[in-house]
């Protein structure tokens, strides 16, 4: 019998998912902002990799289901703003010792803020969120857009920029 | 001018301390700061990741069907070649294994386990090489002498009777109605019919047309027939006669009254002549050749 490729055993395969899994359906989510679809397309992404998982060695499975990724598309209708929201023990940390105005004033930054990523355009906001929340290095979030670390920090740049001006309007 | 993203850089923790003493006493650098605080505590959803895997895993079935072509042919056809060469294997290992001896010819060869064979002239052996260390019988039509290794039982059969051994060494020569076996070493059990004899070195056994002939003991080491001789114990002269039609691979026929003498004695194979001089002076007879493989014995007194 011939060696079965790693990709194909499950234990492997599963390994590799759960650490791609989310960060994968983030990504998808950053850029369409609708849960279902992100899932939706990241199941399939999965799929292709376990039904070619014979042709795919495991260490390019990860550029693989990116690619899958990134050449997904959506209807129009399906885009919508990336709603996001804080992790729910993060609000208590910070009013311990503040005065109740300080409260207040950050309650309304972290919503401007959560406005302000909703205005981004994707091109900033995928990197972005790719950083903030998936907590990626500049040379991942590069090699899985398939562009260069220095246009990663160009738009990590813009996006700051972005946010800054955005959260002074609102 | 290289563009310079030092907000990415900031935002890596990757500016010196002087570029970020310098960043600090900007007016932005508290929103930046906030920015950068708050963006870290945020989250997405989470969702059911082992149900997802499931449902990927559970679509194995249709991944066979998207094995490149090549691929499956290479296996396709490995697969046929793995199985056409167990069954030639399992077939030429059961198959029956065939040899013989022509008119006027003799062949030596060896068993599976070195055991030597010597056919004499239209005789045939069928035998199968599979498992024949533990079975160790074949088929003899004809005649044939047996040097066996060491072993298993070694069982002859022949048409009127069975040969049993263990090591030994034997004739066999089965005619029409006749069984003659002779031991040369060791012990050699014969089955005919009903009967049972076992022969011990030098001893021999015929049984003709149902019962047995008493064959006188011999000294020999080895069939007369290896040393192209022939050695007749009280045999029928139309027995006499096949025995020298399949050494010479002719058609002796006898064109006389019966002869009901029964004949003893030794006839060289040398040649066809001398062979028949001997049998036309015990019988008196005369020879004539029709032609080169044709030759009838014919009484004296007829010719006169």
């Amino acid at each position: 019998m011939p060696l079965m490729p790693e990709t194909c055993d499950k234990i492997i395969f599963s390994d590799f998912f759960k650490k791609n899994v989310k960060p994968l359906r983030n990504f998808l989510f950053y850029k369409y902002g609708n849960k279902e679809s992100a899932e939706d397309l990241t199941q399939e992404a999965f799929i292709k990799l376990w039904k070619n998982c014979a042709t795919v060695p495991i260490e390019k499975a990860k550029s693989y289901i990116y690619t899958i990724a990134n050449n997904s598309s959506l209807n129009e209708i399906s885009h919508q703003k990336v709603v996001l929201k804080y992790e729910k023990n993060h609000s208590v940390n910070d009013t311990t010792n503040e005065n109740p105005e300080f409260i207040l004033e950050e309650k309304q930054f972290k919503n401007k803020l959560l406005k302000a990523i909703e205005n981004l355009n994707s091109t900033q906001r995928i990197p972005f969120l790719m950083h903030r929340i998936d907590g990626k290095k500049y040379s991942e979030i590069a090699e899985e857009l398939n562009i260069s670390v220095k246009a990663v920090e160009k738009r990590m740049h813009k996006a700051l920029i972005e946010l800054r001006k955005e959260i002074d309007v609102i | 001018m290289e563009e310079n993203y030092f907000l990415a850089k900031w935002l890596n923790n990757e500016l010196t301390e002087k570029e970020l003493a310098d960043f600090k006493t900007t007016a932005d650098f508290e929103k930046y700061e906030k920015i950068k605080k708050h963006s870290s505590h945020l989250e997405v959803d989470d969702f059911n990741e082992s149900n997802m895997l499931q449902e990927i895993i559970s679509h194995k079935k249709a991944n066979q069907q998207t094995i490149p072509l090549y691929k499956k042919w290479f296996v396709q056809i490995a697969a046929i070649l793995v199985i056409a060469l167990g069954i030639s294997f399992v077939l030429q290992q059961s198959a029956t294994e065939t040899e013989f001896a022509l008119n006027g010819k003799k062949t030596s060869f060896s068993l599976p386990d070195n055991s030597k064979v010597t056919l004499n002239s239209g005789s045939e052996i069928n035998y199968k090489k599979r498992d024949w260390s533990n079975h160790r019988n074949l088929e003899l039509s004809g005649e044939a002498y047996f040097k066996v290794a060491k072993g298993k039982t070694f069982e002859v059969s022949t048409a009127l009777g069975k040969i049993t051994v263990l090591g030994t060494q034997f004739n066999v020569k089965s005619r029409k109605n006749r069984l003659d076996v002779s031991c040369y070493e060791g012990r050699v059990k014969v089955n005919y019919n009903n009967q049972e004899v076992v022969l011990t070195k030098g001893k021999s056994i015929a049984f003709a047309d149902g019962s047995p002939i008493e064959i006188p003991e011999s000294d020999v080491i080895e069939p007369e027939w290896l040393n192209k001789e022939l050695v007749f114990k009280k045999e029928k002269i139309d027995n006499v006669l096949s025995e020298l039609n399949r050494q010479f691979d002719v058609e002796i026929t006898v064109n006389s009254k019966p002869l009901n003498q029964l004949f003893t004695g030794t006839i060289p194979v040398n040649n066809l002549d001398q062979s028949l001089q001997i049998l036309t002076s015990v019988y008196h007879l005369k020879s004539r050749k029709v032609n080169r493989n044709k030759i009838i014995l014919e009484t004296v007194d007829t010719q006169k």
